[in-house]
């Protein structure tokens, strides 16, 4: 390119150049000047002619043959519309799932937060003793894991992520998502503020604790307008007063790309708007900050292992009471790393690489379903091509044309997928959540789906277009010209079949990894959840956020529960810690008297929740044995606690565990005694085993840090009891934020919850019933070409006396024949990939034979529907006209 | 058809053209105006090709890595392109030539054949 440019640049200047000399040549041989240069042009001729010349000798053959080639096809498709319609939106079908789907698996698992070199950024986790991973790290480690891994990271900064505050601006008191960081976190991932300034590094490492607040981009637009002012002005955190210095910039929504962080403050600040914990510093048994650090120039991840791997071990050593280590691991930095373990990324990968093949399946049909449409064309079309071929058309050139028009009709297709892929991405965007965590669902269409949306486009033409393109214009050109079409095609024909045989197999795989997906939903819609989630509302609320103290938020919720329990519509109300399927779960260490623990068995660690009286009535979670919790458990009273059957089980074997005692771990003067069990039911999860889980009452152990939600019961609509009950609230503490206002109903569908199920499921059911509706165009397409090219045939056999049923009998083996061996096909593939899916799946066993009966009795209906069209129509055939057709 | 017969006439021109500047590049690299004049020169005038096809033929000669290019200084001191034979040019020179003997020789036969029957 570059050498064609340069040698017609200096064109002009050489052939002035030539007619200069010339004329000078002519004018030395006494020729006037006037006379010298028009000689001197005749002899060299017709100069633009001689430009164009040689500039044709550096265009590219090539690309005038692709011009004419893209041309012709453009033609060719113009002249059969209908096929081309139905090509184009088939294509457009399979590749906008692709898309759509790409784009949310690049969301999830490849979209890296923008920092600078993110490859050399890593995190860093606990391998724990009892194989679990935890990157949560005491303030202490962390400081010891910095200082030692000077050899293999340049900078290592620490931060708390997701605390959930409240921020007071102009008297309004509203929710904020926080990251706590050290002074180097901003300049460690290499980011600019928007605006101000950020946090920045104090010297000697010391806990920096500046009152100052960074706002996150988005939260800054939507609770401050936008407004540039905002720097330096004072507001308060949970009570405490900071100064907004900066704001982030638009995109950083912080290390975890798929949350969005609203503010920033300093690490050693998490000592002060939470004051309790004044020993943050020197603590080493609690902490959540997580290690974020950045490789030295040249230093690889693998090679920074073995160093934290060291310092794992050494400190595990030096530590043994709370650094329960096997060894510390360094994460690469990715869009999930800073929340995911290996083992919780495996899950997702596998999720991921699962709906990829189900939608690559889905485009494999559509390309099944084009390059049957195309070999349908091709056979048509063999005898003009061995036309072509006969006045001189090399194959290449022939197959290359061909290959331009599956090409053009790709591009189509990809354009109409990637329009429909936006679509498709913008409502799965818009799915309400809700949930209070600012979880970002930006199924953006970034260059890497277009990247992926085109290369499936190249691809398609090429799968689709080259077996059609070699039929052809493959064979013997005498024996093609002299045959009819008709003969022409029976090899085709069985081609074809073939064909459709994988695409009935594919949708029928389709279909049932959907099957499998809803059933899994109506299990989990029905699954009993152990609770009753209608009629119950919630309310949560923060008091910490308004910078009360630990006596003052309890004071609060004793005098809240009778004024809530007064109004009108209320038949119970209660308290808890935590709402089942939400972001919070609790557990703690336990000493269980008299209880034994097997070789290798970690210390009982129960999950629990901290409620008031009624709880149990307000979900409806029947009481097996013993009692509910009473007002008069308190403080002062008998610690207490109730249990659930596992529990039970699991610790006291079955027998009769009221009036047992057990400890918590880290409060062993208070012994608890059990005076309730209650029937399992489900808390973090909807999936799975039930877990050993306990119930404690919120007057006995109360983090007045976590929010509280308040719980009643009511056949009223949320409409009609918001309001009466935010005012209830906020009469006894004005500046009580109170959010995640929602029915119990709604906040189970959490990602925890039923949001994955669901989403599973719709995803699974689209593509589906895309793969279906993609069968039938195909079955009905064989078929019926197949009847049509057999019309000779038909009219000769019923010329000779075949009777109608015959015939239909005969065109509709032809349908039998695609079903069953697609069925067979279909159930392979599906007991195959329902494997992956087995994780996704509740209550219904990867190879669950109702799903798979029904799946292919409806496919089989549908196709054989869709071949009996075709075949009546056949049978109706006039001998007549059949043996005067061609 | 009038087209098809001049752009025949073209390529059979063409053919020989490449063959005369490869011929007048054997004994050192040129200018396009010295190209020209040597071809004028040697054919004593007989072969009247228009100056400016000589400038399609160099590129198409120079794509097929047959010709080189240099910048230089012609002898009255201003600045040309220098064209040079290449060593796959000099091979192409000796195929075209013996090609082209052989199509001589076989004119020469066709135009004088009692002469040449009479002779052996």
């Amino acid at each position: 390119m570059r050498r064609r440019k340069r040698m017609l640049d200096e064109l002009d200047q050489d052939i002035r150049d030539h007619i200069e000399r010339e004329t000078q040549d002519n004018v030395a041989r006494g020729m006037p000047p006037e006379e010298a240069r028009r000689r001197a042009f005749l002899k060299f001729g017709n100069v633009s002619r001689v430009k164009e010349e040689t500039r044709k000798v550096w265009t590219f053959v090539w690309l005038e043959q692709l011009l004419q080639d893209l041309r012709f096809a453009l033609r060719m498709l113009r002249k059969s519309p209908g096929f081309t319609a139905v090509a184009v939106l088939t294509l457009a079908l399979g590749i906008g799932a692709n898309t759509a789907l790409f784009s949310m698996v690049d969301w999830v698992t490849l979209r890296v937060p923008p920092v600078a070199k993110p490859n050399q950024i890593a995190t860093v986790m606990a391998e724990d003793i009892s194989g679990g991973y935890d990157n949560g790290f005491s303030y202490p480690d962390f400081a010891d894991i910095r200082n030692q891994s000077a050899a293999v990271f340049s900078d290592v900064a620490g931060t708390i992520i997701f605390a959930q505050d409240g921020l007071s601006a102009d008297g309004n008191n509203e929710p904020i998502w926080t990251n706590y960081v050290t002074g180097n976190f901003f300049e460690l991932l290499g980011v600019k503020p928007a605006l101000g300034n950020f946090i920045e590094p104090v010297s000697g490492h010391s806990l920096d604790s500046e009152p100052v607040l960074v706002l996150g981009y988005a939260y800054w637009k939507t609770h401050f307008g936008g407004d540039p002012h905002v720097i330096g002005k004072n507001v308060l955190i949970n009570g405490h007063p900071v100064i907004i210095i900066g704001v982030a910039p638009k995109g950083f929504r912080g290390i975890i790309s798929l949350l969005d962080t609203q503010g920033y403050l300093p690490l050693g600040m998490a000592a002060v708007t939470s004051d309790a914990k004044n020993d943050f510093a020197t603590d080493r048994k609690n902490g959540s900050v997580m290690i974020v650090a950045r490789l030295k120039p040249g230093v690889k991840l693998g090679s920074a292992q073995p160093v934290l791997k060291v310092i794992g071990q050494r400190l595990a050593a030096q530590y043994p009471a709370s650094d329960k280590w096997k060894s510390l691991l360094g994460v690469a930095f990715g869009p999930m790393s800073a929340g995911s373990d290996p083992q919780s990324d495996a899950v997702v990968k596998v999720v991921s690489a699962l709906f990829l093949i189900l939608a690559g399946c889905v485009l494999i049909l559509a390309c099944l379903n084009v390059a049957n449409l195309l070999l349908a064309r091709a056979s048509g079309r063999q005898r003009e091509m061995a036309v072509r071929a006969a006045v001189g058309g090399a194959r290449s050139r022939l197959i290359r044309q061909l290959l331009t028009e599956s090409l053009l009709l790709a591009l189509l297709g990809c354009v109409g997928g990637i329009v429909l892929g936006l679509l498709a991405s913008r409502y799965m965007s818009s799915i309400n959540l809700h949930m209070s965590v600012p979880l970002i669902l930006d199924f953006q269409f970034d260059w890497r789906v277009f990247v992926y949306a085109f290369s499936v486009a190249a691809l398609t033409a090429l799968l689709v277009g080259i077996a059609p393109a070699l039929r052809a214009t493959r064979g013997d050109l005498n024996n093609l010209l002299h045959e009819s079409a008709r003969t022409a095609t029976v090899g085709s024909l069985r081609a074809r079949s073939v064909l459709v045989v994988a695409q009935v197999g594919g949708s029928l795989m389709l279909l049932i990894v959907a099957g499998l997906f809803v059933r899994s939903l109506q299990n989990v819609d029905h699954a009993n959840l152990g609770f009753d989630p209608g009629n119950v509302l919630n309310f949560t609320m923060d008091p910490h956020q308004t910078g009360y103290n630990q006596a003052q938020a309890q004071e609060f919720l004793k005098n809240l529960l009778p004024r809530v329990r007064a109004l009108p519509g209320v038949e119970t109300a209660s308290l808890a810690a935590t709402v089942p399927m939400g972001g919070i779960h609790l557990g703690a260490e336990l000493k269980i008297n008299g209880y034994q623990l097997r070789k290798g068995e970690s210390a009982p660690h129960p999950g629990y929740n901290a409620v008031s009286p009624q709880y149990f009535n307000t979900m409806r979670i029947p009481i097996l044995r013993g009692r509910n919790f009473l007002d008069s458990d308190n403080k002062k009273s008998q610690y207490v606690a109730v249990i659930n059957e596992v529990m039970a089980e699991k610790y006291w074997h079955g027998e009769n565990p009221i009036g047992r005692h057990f400890a918590w771990a880290n409060e062993p003067q208070h012994p608890v005694e059990i005076i309730g069990e209650v029937k399992n039911s489900r808390t973090a999860h909807v999936t799975g085993t039930y877990e050993p889980y306990m119930y404690v009452p919120l007057a006995q152990r109360y983090d007045y840090e976590l929010p509280v939600t308040l719980q009643l019961r009511t056949s009223l609509p949320l409409a009609a009891m918001n309001h009466e009950v935010v005012s209830t609230i906020q009469s006894l503490a004005p500046a009580m934020p109170v959010f995640d206002v929602q029915t119990m109903t709604a906040a189970l569908d959490t990602t925890n919850g039923l949001l994955l199920f669901q989403f599973g499921a719709g995803l699974a059911a689209s593509l589906g019933f895309l793969g279906l509706a993609l069968a039938v165009v195909g079955v009905y397409g064989v078929v019926s070409y197949g009847a049509s090219q057999r019309t000779h045939e038909i009219g000769i056999r019923m010329a000779l006396g075949a009777e109608p049923a015959q015939v239909l009998r005969m065109i509709f083996e032809q349908g039998l024949f695609i079903v069953g061996g697609g069925i067979i096909v279909g159930i392979l593939a599906a007991a195959a990939i329902a494997r992956l899916a087995g994780n996704l799946l509740v209550g219904v066993a990867a190879l669950d034979p109702l799903t798979y009966i029904t799946a292919s009795l409806l496919l089989a209906a549908i196709a054989l529907l869709a071949s009996y069209i075709p075949a009546r129509r056949a049978m109706k055939v006039d001998p007549m006209v059949a043996l005067h057709y061609e | 058809m009038s087209t098809q017969e001049q752009k025949r006439r073209f390529e059979l021109l063409q053919g020989t053209l490449d063959l005369l500047i490869l011929r007048t590049l054997l004994f050192g690299p040129a200018h396009g105006y010295a190209i020209a004049k040597t071809i004028e020169f040697q054919s004593d005038d007989v072969l009247q090709v228009e100056q400016g096809s000589l400038y399609p033929a160099l590129h198409r000669l120079i794509k097929r890595k047959w010709l080189s290019v240099e910048e230089g200084t012609s002898e009255n001191n201003r600045r040309a392109k220098f064209y040079g034979l290449t060593a796959k040019g000099r091979k192409q020179l000796a195929v075209e030539t013996t090609k082209w003997d052989s199509i001589a020789g076989a004119i020469a036969r066709i135009l004088r054949p009692a002469g040449e029957e009479g002779e052996s």
